[in-house]
């Protein structure tokens, strides 16, 4: 029952996780470090009591949207946090938050809360490892962006992030979305102004996800018109961490993959850009990997921790 | 007490929503409603009981809807209350 609740608040965070923020909802998720499905006080006492052989790597799981840190468990129980510290001696730590907040807010979240965790780590932290799924990817990059600009400590103990069907790019079902709620605001009628107001209702993150936006600025140039399509994205990935990609699809189709990709992120958006021909289809880049799947699958997918570990294994 | 916590949350949620939702569709229903009266109000000789029947029919709109949030906002109220004397029993009989 608990374990079927978090997960139906994960989803009402996604949706209007925002409006709940605002209003002081006791149903709003606050983030949190989750050990055993309960929250994780980011203190020297309660790290050192959940991880009394806490090691000096870290990998921070990082969820998609309306989702929580169970979205990456297998059938059997284990997860990509769990089999990369039987193999490479990380630590791993789950992070749950509203993932209805815009990406902004989260990020900056994120970014005190690691501040906090490099502190009060029971013992000192040589490397963090931040593994993204979807949204999550956005949530690291934003706080990335976060730490760089004010020189937070613990960007220099990430050398590697992972990211799992995120949409660097854009989640063009969102972008659909807005240009629908758009028209139908322009009709003057009031029952389809009330659609409209409906279609509005999806929170700041998930509007975030259409662009990809990673800073509250970026929302002013949404607002400036209609289009499927933005090119234009004004944070760059940080040179000095090695970005891995993985890209779900469910055709192995040039065009279809560059079109749908795994149904909610295209390939050229889950790999930023890096895949977006035949060519490159067939012969990815560097730290980049295709996988057949669909987006929900590669949370908790044997093909994608066989690349997770393929890449630790180069990392080490 | 995160129990009641989420309790008191899914308390506010709702009233949002009867809110929100009573809001919203008392302005569809004020501007469907208002279609046929503005073509009657142009007609001469029917304008001004048109105009009559307009108001009375807003006003009552309007009142129905205004007791719907105001019946939402006691019912509120009377769970917040009936939820503090929950927790507060909750909380005498815990150890």
């Amino acid at each position: 029952m608990g374990r079927k609740l978090e997960l139906a608040l994960g989803v009402l965070n996604g949706v209007v996780g925002d409006h709940l923020a605002r209003t002081g909802n006791g149903l709003a998720t606050e983030m949190t470090l989750v050990r055993e499905g309960r929250p994780l006080p980011v203190t020297r006492a309660a790290l050192s009591a959940a991880y009394p052989n806490a090691t000096s790597r870290v990998v921070v799981l990082i969820h998609g949207s309306s989702n929580t840190e169970s979205v990456w468990e297998f059938p059997d129980g284990q997860d990509y946090g769990s089999m990369l510290a039987g193999e490479f001696a990380f630590t791993p730590l789950y992070l749950r938050y509203n993932s209805g907040l815009a990406i902004a807010d989260n990020g900056a979240m994120l970014t005190t809360l690691l501040d906090g965790l490099v502190e009060h780590y029971p013992v000192p932290i040589t490397e963090i490892l931040l593994l993204g799924y979807s949204m999550g990817g956005l949530v690291i990059r934003s706080a990335c962006h976060v730490a760089r600009l004010e020189n937070r400590p613990w960007l220099q103990k990430v050398k590697h992030t992972i990211y799992v069907g995120t949409p660097h790019l854009g989640a063009p079902l969102e972008r659909v979305g807005r240009v629908v709620a758009k028209v139908l605001r322009w009709v003057d009628d009031p029952y389809t102004r009330l659609a409209a107001d409906l279609a509005n209702l999806r929170s700041d993150g998930v509007k975030d996800l259409g662009n990809a936006d990673l800073r509250h600025e970026d929302r002013e140039r949404r607002a400036q018109g209609v289009a499927l399509t933005d090119p234009r994205h004004p944070v760059p990935l940080l040179e000095d961490i090695q970005h891995h990609f993985i890209a779900g699809t469910l055709s192995p189709d040039p065009l279809l993959a560059a079109l749908f990709g795994d149904a909610l992120v295209p390939v050229p958006s889950a790999t930023n850009g890096q895949v977006h021909g035949k060519k490159s289809m067939t012969k990815p880049p560097l730290r980049v990997r295709i996988l057949p799947g669909s987006h929900v699958v590669l949370a908790h997918d044997a093909q994608v921790y066989s690349q997770i570990q393929t890449w630790c294994r180069e990392m080490a | 007490m995160t129990d009641f916590k989420r309790l008191r949350g899914l308390k506010a949620l709702v009233q949002d929503v009867v809110e929100h939702g009573s809001t919203a569709v008392q302005r569809v229903h004020l501007e469907t409603a208002a279609r046929p009266f503005v073509i009657l109000e142009l007609i001469p000789g029917i304008a001004a009981p048109a105009h009559t029947v307009r108001q009375v029919h807003d006003l009552y709109v309007s009142g129905v809807y205004g007791t719907i949030r105001a019946v939402n906002r006691v019912v509120g109220k009377t769970l917040d209350v009936a939820l503090d004397v929950a927790e507060g029993t909750r909380r005498v009989n815990t150890p």
